[in-house]
């Protein structure tokens, strides 16, 4: 039987969460396709601090299932499914998963963002044999050892400090010549002893014997290239959107993310982008959760007039 | 069937056992197999008549994540007859998962 719904939602993070709750509750037949576990980016934030109403915070996996459950209350439907391909142009829209295809009336796109990857040849292999995304994550496995910090962002100054009560030596590895972090991170960062900087630098290639034994950096200024031994390198260099599927299709801007403004509505009527992977000003969970309310808005008044 | 937590005896019958045995190697502070958590459920339900599925906490057991040479978590292995056949490290989907244990199987 044709699975055909008003709303195939892709992707479970809080925007994605919030338009099936809200298209639930306006009578649409709403399914969410998600491909691991509710709550995207922010399932692995163990303490989330500014979403209003939890005055002593909340561990992110935790509201991200509180989320399903409350959208699941209202009959939305959850399908753990990875989708494979999109067909975004027709009236009813076709979803093809690891579990069949599903059919749309129409589609919201709510596939966040994840970190950048550093792009040099066999990053992806080496994924979890050196190379790391989440200092927080994988910090501990380098009790002792060196490690490299790539990037010089807020989140890279978090990582290295994270990481100088761990390892044994911090080498940050960043392409200007200083820390384009917020200033609270700078001098505590300056003044730890085990961290140490190679400014105006660039990685150009994992060195590895099975595992990363090593990056090979270039100086953006003289073309030198030199090698940094190391036991493992984490990459914090910001974070890119999830925009392959719809790649030809929508509209993207310079940086992949989807064109919609806060009518949350792409270049395809019936589709919208609601969450991170839509641009943006300000990416956070009560922005996100405001797309998906947003979102069903104008759904409805789609389908109200076409079908 | 939910998947099991098991200590290193009871991973050491089950090596001896004439069942395939799925292990995800996990630590309650890793955020990552916590996400992994709910697929990893589904994937007890869907093949646990065929396979056993557990579950071991490396913090309980450092030796036997260090036996197993587990670097990074959350890690799955695929034993057969008391041998690793596969492993896959944070998958990122539950069709991931899927994807490993039918080419784990298929050797």
């Amino acid at each position: 039987m044709k699975r055909v719904y008003d709303m195939v939602i892709i992707g479970g993070g809080p925007a994605g969460y919030a338009a099936a709750l809200y298209a639930a509750r306006a009578g649409l037949k709403t399914v969410v396709l998600e491909k691991l576990s509710a709550g995207g980016q922010m399932a692995l934030t163990s303490q989330i601090d500014n979403y209003p109403g939890f005055e002593e915070g909340i561990d992110g996996f935790e509201l991200a299932e509180r989320m399903q459950r409350q959208a699941e209350r209202f009959g939305a439907e959850s399908q753990l499914a990875e989708v494979t391909a999109l067909r975004l142009e027709t009236a009813v829209k076709e979803i093809e998963t690891s579990e069949g295809t599903f059919y749309g009336k129409t589609v919201v796109i709510s596939t966040g963002a994840g970190p950048r990857e550093l792009g040099v040849p066999g990053e992806k292999a080496l994924v979890g044999r050196g190379v790391n995304y989440c200092a927080a994550c994988d910090g501990m496995f380098y009790k002792g050892k060196t490690v490299v910090v790539v990037g010089g962002g807020n989140s890279a100054a978090a990582d290295a400090m994270l990481l100088s009560r761990v390892a044994g030596r911090v080498i940050l590895v960043h392409r200007r010549d200083t820390l384009r972090a917020t200033k609270i991170y700078h001098e505590p960062l300056l003044n730890t002893p085990n961290v140490e900087f190679r400014w105006n630098s660039t990685v150009t290639e994992l060195l590895h014997s099975g595992k990363v034994t090593g990056v090979k950096v270039r100086d953006v200024n003289s073309g030198e290239e030199s090698v940094i031994s190391c036991d493992g390198v984490f990459v914090s260099i910001g974070r890119a959107p999830a925009t392959a599927l719809v790649k030809g299709q929508l509209e993207l801007d310079p940086s992949g993310y989807i064109l919609a403004d806060e009518s949350t509505k792409t270049s395809i009527p019936g589709v919208f982008a609601v969450g991170d992977v839509r641009t943006k000003v300000l990416r956070q969970v009560v922005t996100a959760v405001a797309d998906g309310a947003v979102a069903v808005h104008y759904a409805e008044e789609y389908l109200n007039s076409l079908w | 069937m939910a998947a099991k937590n098991i200590n290193h005896m009871e991973f050491q019958n089950l090596m001896e056992g004439s069942q395939p045995v799925l292990v995800d190697f996990w630590a309650p502070w890793c955020s990552y197999c916590r996400r992994i958590g709910p697929a990893y459920e589904k994937v007890a339900e869907q093949y646990g008549e065929e396979m056993v599925v557990a579950k071991v906490n490396i913090d309980d057991e450092p030796r036997l994540a260090e036996k197993e040479m587990i670097e990074v978590i959350p890690t799955l292995v695929l034993y057969r007859d008391g041998k690793a056949i596969g492993s896959i490290v944070a998958p990122e989907s539950k069709a991931m998962i899927d994807g490993f244990i039918r080419e784990a199987l298929g050797k």
